[in-house]
């Protein structure tokens, strides 16, 4: 209370004595405050210095309002030497203030090499898709198949069976055999490349076994499948 | 039998031979019939006999009646008459009043065995037409509604209706779960055939009503079995490897018509069940299946994508070879089913708008009437043994039920709706007339 006091006396006396500065600093307030603002771009390289900055603004603010205005423009003036010091150490040090184009290019130059899949014996299996009421093969899915056969050719003794699989619409009586013929397209495919046929099964599951229950475009594709199964 | 009844069965046999349809205002033209509106007064319960018994009793014959699309049936709420008025006091202006051209009336007594009579009157005449006293179970009090219900159409249209004496069998799904189930014409007597948690499709009546073919995967492999549906007896009919499904029986029950995809492709082939000798109908490299034997046996209707799309076809079983395209109009026609009296060919229809809905294709005009619209997806259309109804599966209130319709397609009734998936209907033959 009794600093307090102190205080009130000293800055009531300062007051009367620099009656020259009765204005407040409206000048040196906005370049100060404009060039607070954009030292905010190296808010994170330059942290010490940002924060003081900010610490010096606060302070002149509050000698506005003791109406110190001549204690306010010094720290004004303050604020914005020390605001474009920032700017100028953050157009310096690109490096250091823009790190995420740093992470980028670092992830650039990281290269793994990935194993072959048709060589991984726990190779999860990709999915084929078709067209409604189409049993051939979409070009896209192409390299699915011959993956597979690539990976009968490093697993020969592997026997597969293909489940053939058709969307909801249609009778099932008709989609037992759209999934039948999907599946043996894909066998045939995989003959075609050399494998032996009495390595490759077929069944039709029809409409039966849904990859997705619901009734829309998005199951009905996910649904209109050939999955490969291991027999042994 | 009462000299009553014994004069009114004299009075009708007269009446029948006279042909005095005109005289009780029912005309039937090409199907329809001049607007005739039908009352059923509640059935009066007594001596034990429930509320709920009386309601099944005219909910029965109701359903009966409308699903012909004979009548027009009259709302009970509109009726003046008391419900308990004895049908020997019946005041006809109380019905003239509300429109009614024909009256039923009825009593029920007793709690297990039931003593159920029920009465037809022509309103306009103020007479009674049709008197019919049935003594039953409690259990059975619907099929003598039914037999009621049977006469009374016959009486005043000449037509008989013997769908009302068969079942309809149909697999119901519910997740991985899978029945074989019959019931009756209208849904009610529920039983299971079989019930298995492996896939189990297509089922089909033998020609004499005894048996039901179908697919199971069982064996993994999808066999078709047979399973005689009062033993229960399962069995083995065919065992290739691919498809062995969709059977169909030849009227003289000696063959069956069925798909089987051993030769790398599905192929239509006859199976004599005795000798068990394999007949090849069709040799395609597109898809052919869904046989379904003519009335006569000397065709099957089939479907096959040889031109594109799935489309019906019919081939002859004499000679193979002559193949001949039914339908043109659309592009996705499938599960053929032919009437029991040779003129139409019912089959699922997919429409401009990708809707799935009930076809009749007309054999001697080769036109093509629509049986469904609008009202969710409609499938594999069924025949009744007197080729007067249809039955089907459609989810139109959201899960698959099974449903009846007329051919007209202006009465369409849910019959039947269980906790899972109704699929693949088919309609008895006539198997059950008491």
């Amino acid at each position: 209370m009794k600093r307090f006091l102190v205080l009130l006396m000293i800055s009531v006396l300062a007051g009367l004595t620099f009656s020259g500065c009765a204005k407040p600093p409206k000048a040196e307030r906005e370049l100060a405050e404009k060039a607070f603002k954009d030292a905010l771009v190296g808010k994170d390289c330059d942290k010490e210095n940002y924060l003081a900055a900010e610490e010096l603004l606060n302070k002149a603010r509050e000698e506005v309002n003791k109406k110190n205005y001549a204690k306010a423009k010094e720290l004004f003036q303050a604020v914005k030497e020390k605001s474009d010091a920032i700017v100028k150490y953050y157009q310096d040090n690109p490096d250091k203030c823009l790190p995420k184009k740093k992470e980028v290019k670092k992830a650039q130059e990281e290269i793994e090499e990935i194993e072959d899949p048709a060589t991984d014996p726990e190779l999860e299996f990709p999915v084929i898709y078709f067209e409604f009421n189409e049993y051939t093969i979409r070009s896209e899915d192409l390299t699915k198949v011959d993956l597979i056969s690539r990976w009968m050719n490093n697993f020969p003794e592997k026997v597969l069976r293909i489940e053939g699989h058709a969307d909801e619409r249609g009778s099932i009586d008709y989609n037992m055999s759209l999934g039948e013929k999907r599946a043996d397209e894909v066998k045939n495919r995989l003959i075609q490349s050399g494998i032996d046929a009495k390595r490759v099964k077929i069944v039709s599951y029809g409409e039966e076994r849904p990859a997705d229950p619901a009734s829309n475009e998005s199951a009905w594709f996910k649904n209109r499948r050939a999955e490969f199964k291991r027999v042994n | 039998m009462s000299i009553h009844s014994r004069l009114i069965n004299l009075f009708f046999i007269l009446f029948i031979s006279t042909g005095l349809y005109g005289q009780i205002k029912v005309e039937v033209r090409d199907g329809a019939i001049s607007e005739y509106n039908m009352a059923i007064a509640p059935v009066i319960n007594s001596e034990g006999a429930s509320p709920a018994q009386s309601k099944e009793i005219s909910d029965a014959i109701g359903l009966v009646l409308d699903i012909t699309g004979y009548f027009k049936m009259l709302d009970p709420k509109s009726f003046l008459e008391k419900a308990d008025v004895p049908p020997s006091s019946v005041d006809f202006k109380n019905w003239m009043n509300v429109g009614a051209n024909g009256l039923i009336k009825g009593t029920i007594k007793g709690s297990d065995n039931v003593e159920l009579e029920l009465y037809f009157f022509d309103v306009a005449e103020g007479k009674e037409i049709l008197r019919k006293k049935y003594k039953s179970s409690a259990k059975a009090i619907k099929k003598a509604a039914h037999r009621f219900a049977s006469d009374l159409i016959t009486l005043l249209t000449g037509e008989e209706m013997s769908f009302m004496f068969s079942r309809v069998c149909f697999v119901e799904k519910s997740g991985e779960a899978y029945s074989l189930i019959s019931t009756d014409f209208d849904g009610s007597d529920k039983k299971v055939i079989y019930s298995v948690k492996k896939i189990i499709l297509l089922p089909e009546w033998s020609a004499d009503g005894k048996k039901i073919f179908f697919t199971s995967y069982e064996k993994s492999n999808p066999n078709l079995y047979s399973i005689d549906v009062a033993t229960k007896q399962i069995k083995l009919i065919s065992s290739h490897e691919g498809l062995n499904t969709s059977a169909s029986a030849s009227p003289d029950n000696k063959t069956i018509a069925l798909r089987l995809s051993k030769d790398g492709n599905a192929e239509i082939y006859l199976l004599n069940t005795t000798t068990s000798e394999l007949s090849r109908m069709t040799k395609n490299m597109a898809i052919d299946t869904a046989p379904s034997f003519s009335p006569d046996g000397k065709e099957i209707a089939f479907v096959s994508n040889r031109a594109g799309n799935p489309h019906i076809y019919r081939l002859w079983v004499n000679n193979p070879e002559r193949v001949e395209r039914l339908t043109t109009q659309g592009k996705y026609n499938q599960d053929p089913d032919y009437s029991p009296d040779g003129k139409y060919i019912s089959f699922t229809g997919r429409d401009e708008f990708f809707a799935f809905d009930i076809f009749l294709f007309d054999i001697s005009t080769r036109s093509i009437a629509r049986v469904t619209q609008k009202q969710g997806r409609n499938e594999s259309p069924t025949f009744s043994p007197d080729s007067r109804l249809i039955a089907f599966s459609s989810d139109r209130s959201g899960k698959n039920g099974l449903y009846l319709s007329n051919l007209k397609g202006d009465k369409q009734i849910l019959v039947y709706a269980g906790e899972g998936e109704v699929v693949s209907p088919s309609w008895s033959p006539e198997v059950i007339k008491q």
